[in-house]
Order: C-alpha cells, then sequence, then structure tokens
C-alpha cells in the first residue's frame, strides 16, 4: 500500500499526459458526434497526419549540426502547421466522403469513413514507409529540465503537453460557449433542421466543426510526438479508438465530457501500466468502457434524451 | 412464392410487390436472376463450384477458390448481423479468431489434445455462438453506434490478448503458462478429417470450405424467408415500430448476433486447419475492412451479393499481383472511369489525343532540357512507352506527384466550369499516371488497400445500396 501511494503523483502526472492528448482527439469526435451523428473513423488517422506534419517541420527546421537557435518558436510553428494542415484535411474528408451522403441511410458515411481512414493509412504507408519516425524532442527542450514535485518529476516536455492541451480546450470552450460562430454550432447540434430555419448556415458550421476537431487532433498528434517521440502510420487506429472511447464516456456529443472522458481514460490506463502490467492497458481500458456504458448507458456527462416518435 | 405459407399473411406475401425496382445496370441483374427459380441459380452455383478445381492444377488458382469461399462464408455470416438484423458489429472478426484459436487448442500439440474434426466444428460452432451471446447481451443494451464502438473495441483487444497472454500467472502453477503462443501463433494443427475423408491438399480443402459455404448460404436463405428474417428486417428498418409490433426485439437481435458468430466460428476453425496455424495478425483490422467492403459492395442483406462480391474483393487484388496486368487494369480502370463520368461520352476520345500528345511534350521538353536524357525513358515492357520519362530518383518525384494528384483529383471534382474541368483533367491525369509509374506499381500490396478504401468510399457515394441491395421504400 505505501508503494501505491508512493508512485501515486507520478502516475497522476502520466495519466494527465497521456489524458490530456486523449481529451485533444476526444473533443474532434464528440463535436463531429454531436452535430452529424456520424463516427468519424477517419478521425485517428487526421491525428497521425498531424503526427507527420510535426514531424515534417522539425525535419526541416532543425539544422544537422550546430545548436538550435529558437526551440519555442520551432514549437509552436510545428503546432499551427499541424492544426493548419489537419484543419485542411478535416474538411476536405468532409466535403468529399461525407458530405455527398448527409441524407444516406445510417451505415453509409460509416463505411465511408472507414475507407478514408484506411486511404489515408496506406497513402503514408506508400509515400513514407512503413517506418517509425522519431521527434528530436531531446534536441527542442533540455531532459533534464522540469519540476521536482516531492516524490514526482514533472519533466517540461510533459508540463508542455498539458499547458498547450488545456489552453486549447479552453480556447475551445470560450468559442464554443461565448461565440456566435459556437451558438450556431450548439443549436445545429440540437436540431440542424430548427437551425436552418433560424437562418443558420448548416454546412458553414459543419465545416467549422471539422476544421476546428481536425485542427485539435493535429495538435494532439504534434503533442504526442513532442512527449513519446515514436510515430508511424498505424499509430491513428489505436489513438482514434481511445479518444471515441474517452468521448463515449463522457458522453458524446457533449464537449466538457469529452475532456473529462479522455483525461480519465488517460489517469486510468497509466494506472494500469504502473501498477497492473502494460500488457493489458487497453483491456483495462475497454473494460471501465463497457462498465461506464453499462451504469450510465449516455456516458458521465451526457444528457439522457427523450426518444421522440 | 406464388401460395402463402404458414405465417405469411396476404399482405406479407405482396411485399415484393410494394419494393422499388431497381433501375439501370442492377435493374438488368435482377432480369436475369428472375429467368431461373432460385433452386436453379443454386444448382448452377454447385455446379461450377465442384467443376472449378477440374479445370486447373494451378494449386495457386484453387487457393484463391478457396479464400473466396471461406470469404463468402464470412460475409454471409455478416450479412445476418449487419445486413439483416442492421447491428454494426466491428468485432465480427474476433468470432472468427475465436474460432481459429478454439480449433487449434482442440487439434494441436500445443494442448496436446486431438479431437476428432467432426466433434471440434460442432464444439467450436456453440461455443462461437455462445461467446457471441456473451458479448451481445451487454452491448446490446447499447444503442446505435455505442455497439459499433464496443464491438470494435472487443475486437482489438482479442488481437492484443491473442499477441500478449504467453506468460500468464495464474494462481496454483508456479511456472507461467503460454496460452496463446503470442506472436508466433499455434503451428502443426491437424488436418480435416471427416466421415474417413482427410483432407491434404489445396484442393480438398478448396472442396471443404466451398460445401460449407453452400450449407451456410442454404441455411441463411431460409432464415431470411422465415418469420425470424422477417421480423429481423421489420427490426433494422424501425426498432420501436417492431418493438411496438410485439417483436421482442432483444432476443432477436442476440439470435442474429449469435448466428453470425456461429458462422465466424465455423470459418475461422477451417481456416486454422487450412493454414495448419494461426497467429494473431490473421485476425486484424484489414480483414475487418475486406468483409464490410464484401458485404457493402455486394448489397447490404443480399445472399447473390455476398458471393459476386467475394469474387470481386478476392480475385480482383489477385489479379493486381502481377505488376504488368495491374499496370493495364489501372488504365483500363481509369479510362472506363472516365467514359462513365464524361458527358457527353464522346469527348473521352478527344482528352485521351490530348493528354496523349501533353505526355509527347513533356517528354520532348525533358528530352530537350537534359542531354542524354533517353535513359530516363520508362523501362521496355511498360504500357506507357516513352510517354512518362521517369527521373534518376524517381520515387522522391513520385511521391510528390501522388499527393499532388490527390489534390488535383479532388479539385477536377469541385471545378463547375465544363470547359476547365476538361482542361484541368488532362495534367490531372498525366500525374496520376506518373505516380503510379513511380509509386503505386511499386508497392502493389500497399496500393491494393488504398483502392480498397477509396472503392469504399466511391461505392457509398454513386451506389449506397451496394451493387445488388434494395432500397428501403416507405410504405405510409
Amino acid at each position: 500500500m505505501d508503494l501505491f501511494f508512493a508512485q501515486l503523483p507520478q502516475q497522476l502526472i502520466n495519466g494527465l499526459t497521456l489524458g490530456a492528448v486523449y481529451a485533444l482527439i476526444a473533443l474532434g469526435y464528440s463535436m463531429v458526434y454531436g452535430i452529424l451523428q456520424l463516427l468519424n473513423f477517419a478521425h485517428g488517422d487526421v491525428y497521425m497526419v498531424g503526427a507527420f506534419i510535426g514531424y515534417g517541420v522539425t525535419v526541416a527546421l532543425i539544422p544537422e549540426s550546430g545548436p538550435i537557435t529558437s526551440s519555442a518558436l520551432i514549437l509552436a510553428l510545428m503546432l499551427l502547421a499541424a492544426m493548419l494542415g489537419c484543419g485542411l484535411l478535416g474538411v476536405a474528408i468532409e466535403q468529399f466522403a461525407y458530405r455527398p451522403l448527409r441524407n444516406s441511410p445510417r451505415i453509409a458515411p460509416l463505411i465511408s469513413a472507414l475507407g478514408v481512414s484506411f486511404f489515408i493509412q496506406n497513402a503514408v504507408q506508400l509515400t513514407l514507409t512503413a517506418q517509425y519516425r522519431t521527434y528530436p524532442t531531446d534536441q527542442l527542450i533540455a531532459p533534464s529540465m522540469g519540476f521536482e514535485l516531492g516524490p514526482a518529476r514533472l519533466s517540461a516536455t510533459r508540463a508542455l503537453v498539458i499547458v498547450v492541451a488545456i489552453l486549447l480546450m479552453v480556447a475551445l470552450q470560450y468559442l464554443v460557449r461565448r461565440t456566435s460562430l459556437g451558438r450556431a454550432m450548439r443549436a445545429v447540434a440540437i436540431d440542424r433542421e430548427a437551425a436552418a430555419m433560424m437562418g443558420v448556415n448548416i454546412d458553414r458550421v459543419i465545416v467549422a466543426t471539422f476544421f476546428i476537431g481536425s485542427a485539435l487532433a493535429g495538435a494532439a498528434g504534434v503533442l504526442t510526438g513532442v512527449v513519446f517521440t515514436r510515430i508511424w502510420h498505424f499509430m491513428g487506429f489505436n489513438a482514434g479508438l481511445k479518444g471515441f472511447t474517452s468521448a463515449v464516456i463522457g458522453g458524446i456529443g457533449n464537449v466538457p465530457g469529452a475532456m473529462l472522458g479522455g483525461f480519465l481514460l488517460g489517469i486510468i490506463e497509466s494506472f494500469a501500466v504502473g501498477y497492473i502490467s502494460s500488457t493489458y492497458k487497453d483491456v483495462i481500458a475497454f473494460v471501465a468502457l463497457v462498465i461506464v456504458l453499462l451504469v450510465r448507458p449516455r456516458g458521465l456527462l451526457g444528457a439522457r434524451i427523450a426518444q421522440k416518435v | 412464392m406464388s401460395q402463402s405459407k404458414i405465417g405469411t399473411d396476404e399482405w406479407v406475401r405482396q411485399y415484393q410487390k410494394r419494393r422499388g425496382k431497381p433501375a439501370g445496370m442492377a435493374g438488368v441483374v435482377q432480369r436475369v436472376w428472375l429467368l431461373l427459380p432460385t433452386w436453379a441459380w443454386l444448382a448452377l452455383l454447385v455446379a461450377a463450384g465442384l467443376l472449378f478445381p477440374l479445370t486447373t492444377d494451378n494449386t495457386y488458382i484453387i487457393r484463391v477458390g478457396g479464400t473466396i469461399a471461406l470469404m463468402a462464408t464470412l460475409g454471409l455470416g455478416l450479412n445476418v448481423v449487419v445486413g439483416y438484423a442492421g447491428l454494426l458489429d466491428l468485432g465480427y472478426v474476433a468470432f472468427y479468431g475465436i474460432g481459429g484459436y478454439a480449433y487449434a487448442y482442440l487439434s494441436s500439440e500445443f494442448t496436446t489434445v486431438h479431437w476428432p474434426t467432426w466433434l471440434s466444428l460442432i464444439v467450436i460452432t456453440v461455443l462461437a455462438a455462445l461467446f457471441g451471446l456473451l458479448l451481445g447481451s451487454p452491448s446490446l443494451r447499447l444503442i446505435g453506434d455505442y455497439l459499433a464502438i464496443v464491438t470494435l473495441g472487443f475486437g482489438q483487444i482479442f488481437v492484443q490478448l491473442t499477441t500478449s497472454l504467453t506468460r500468464v500467472n495464474l494462481p496454483g502453477i508456479e511456472k507461467p503458462l503460454n496460452l496463446t503462443g503470442g506472436p508466433n501463433g499455434i503451428v502443426n494443427l491437424d488436418p480435416v478429417h471427416l466421415f474417413g475423408f482427410s483432407a491434404q491438399s489445396v484442393k480438398d480443402y478448396y472442396y471443404v470450405l466451398f460445401i460449407v459455404l453452400i450449407v451456410v448460404l442454404v441455411v441463411v436463405y431460409h432464415l431470411n424467408y422465415s418469420r425470424i428474417g422477417r421480423a429481423w428486417r421489420a427490426l433494422r428498418e424501425d426498432e420501436l415500430a417492431a418493438e411496438t409490433m410485439g417483436m421482442p426485439t432483444r432476443r432477436l437481435k442476440l439470435m442474429a448476433f449469435a448466428i453470425g458468430a456461429a458462422i465466424a466460428g465455423l470459418s475461422g476453425a477451417l481456416f486454422a486447419a487450412w493454414q495448419g496455424a494461426v497467429f494473431p495478425s490473421n485476425f486484424d483490422i484489414t480483414l475487418l475492412i475486406t468483409l464490410y467492403a464484401i458485404i457493402v459492395l455486394g448489397g447490404l442483406g443480399s445472399l447473390p451479393g455476398v458471393l459476386i462480391a467475394s469474387v470481386i474483393m478476392i480475385a480482383v487484388p489477385e489479379l493486381l499481383r502481377d505488376v504488368r496486368f495491374a499496370g493495364l487494369l489501372f488504365y483500363a480502370g481509369a479510362v472506363l472511369t472516365l467514359y462513365a463520368t464524361l458527358k457527353p461520352r464522346w469527348q473521352i476520345l478527344p482528352l485521351l489525343a490530348l493528354l496523349a500528345l501533353f505526355g509527347l511534350i513533356v517528354t520532348f521538353l525533358v528530352m530537350a532540357a537534359t542531354p542524354g536524357a533517353s535513359a530516363l525513358l520508362s523501362p521496355p515492357g511498360s504500357p506507357v512507352g516513352i510517354w512518362i520519362p521517369l527521373p534518376a530518383n524517381s520515387s522522391d518525384a513520385g511521391n510528390l506527384a501522388f499527393f499532388a494528384s490527390i489534390v488535383m483529383v479532388l479539385f477536377v471534382t469541385r471545378v463547375k466550369k465544363h470547359r476547365w474541368r476538361f482542361i484541368a483533367l488532362i495534367p490531372t491525369l498525366y500525374l496520376l499516371a506518373f505516380a503510379w509509374e513511380t509509386r503505386m506499381s511499386q508497392e502493389p500490396s500497399i496500393t491494393r488497400l488504398m483502392f480498397v478504401g477509396v472503392l469504399l468510399v466511391v461505392l457509398m457515394i454513386y451506389r449506397p445500396n451496394g451493387l445488388l441491395g434494395q432500397r428501403r421504400v416507405e410504405v405510409v
């Protein structure tokens, strides 16, 4: 038991880092689902593309030898490039794969999403090969930097990831709660047709949702690369699954729910790694999902919606 | 279906008349389909399937035939769950895996158990059905898409557990147990041995798989036209209405789940016996996507659709293995697509002529710009000949061309003005051909999967009901 408490702060830090990434992925899933009731299976692959864009920026900007002049600038550029690139990718996916299917039977966009996911994965494998790539994080942020918090250590990389993720979430929350675009998004989520009749431009709201959600996934990709360093073309599948699990745990379609679910899942997983075994972390995450769904079928913060007949 | 059967009333008997008549290609197919009664088609299929191995001695071709039969059987099972009952089960492959691993446990040195095949097949089928019930009963409390995610998670967990359960400490046993063989799987499984017939060659397994396919086909066909089948369709179309009419929706869903799982388990056992081994990687997401592509391409709920689509989905990628043939298919496919989408259709002739001219000009410019560039020309035997100059570092250029061509293709579909689209098509097609020659044809296995992805998207956009799927008709 003593060992448990001795490790607890460190495990919490690890969990928050992982959870920050999951939460960012979950937000995109959840927003898209809230507005279109669509499982965007390609979301995980958008995240993977984001990680590769960030990697491309480091390759382009970090000199082969010699000191790096401004690592903060490079990190900011990585994030911006990945967010912009992924946002555009998300909008393109929406335009070409989902928009023509908006009035089709429910299964059609799902299959289309599977197709897009498969296409992106294999296109990346075709052009960039199946090799693992490694982020040069140590060159950007010295591994010795960090904070000693009693028995635990919060390295600067992890602190950066958590802070950036929380900043992005606060910005998103502001956008959804306080701007007219956010109001339009909430209106479309509640009732698309009624919103259209009230003069909301549905298409524009959907495009904006895809852009924002995918940009967050791109940021998550870069943050993953920065903190866990290893990226490859298939990383999106598992991460997408985890992001979706987080969204469902928190209550899909619910923005704070997605954040809560992400952090919760991250903490559960790192506890599983720390106290049980890293082999079973996915099993434990999955069991957590099933338990939450059995107790609260709409997720932790999901509202119970009366079915209209 | 001329007379009422027990359990069908007047309304049910006439339901065919209330359905929409498929138009175009599907209409032609349906008229051909109606030329012969269903049993005659089945007899034709059986005859063709049994005679097929006699036409060739090439084991490779027979192996492909066996794979088609296996995939079709799996597709039929998935079709029951997704096509009939409308449950989006993304963990289906796990039941296939359970069947495979169960067979490995029951007939190999790994557990030193060697059951007779007939017994293991029965036990495995029942076992898989029970697993279906086990996963189904909590999952079916979930609504729609939640089911999809939970089952997808289940499928992933299955692969991970089979990969990692190699050192399990159980209470009471000192040594850690190796339960699944990890990534190296379980090898040296007993072959199928049924009724004094022992399957040894590829041909034997082809017959086993084909006979199982026919049995499953007949069972599923009759299920579809039974009360249960109609109840499933009612459930798929409107769960609330079905429940209001007194259908036991929960039990119906569980039944669909269990039947699908049983078929998957049986196929998994046969697959394991055929391969003589099971590995976790046999049961990954690629197979799931292929299966979904099969049932969606065929048209959800359509049995002939599943058969035709599994032939297409398995045989076409096999044809693509030969690079030269793949190239031919790629260009033929591009030309056919252009023919189908360009309006008026004759425009394809000037387009191809201009494209050829464009390529020749590019070649000429490259030759003029770089002395001694004749070495850059495509290798002899390539169908594009002198039309595409290949630079020295062709794979980098190919990757660029690949990305550029994706962007261009997407852009072309968005150009409204007809004339501009026509002009934009020329460089787009050239880039595509360049990307094909430099990159895509070099990595056939990746390209193949990529095309499966594109196929799924395009199919959903142009024929969301698949080749032979029937449109839902609202009867109000």
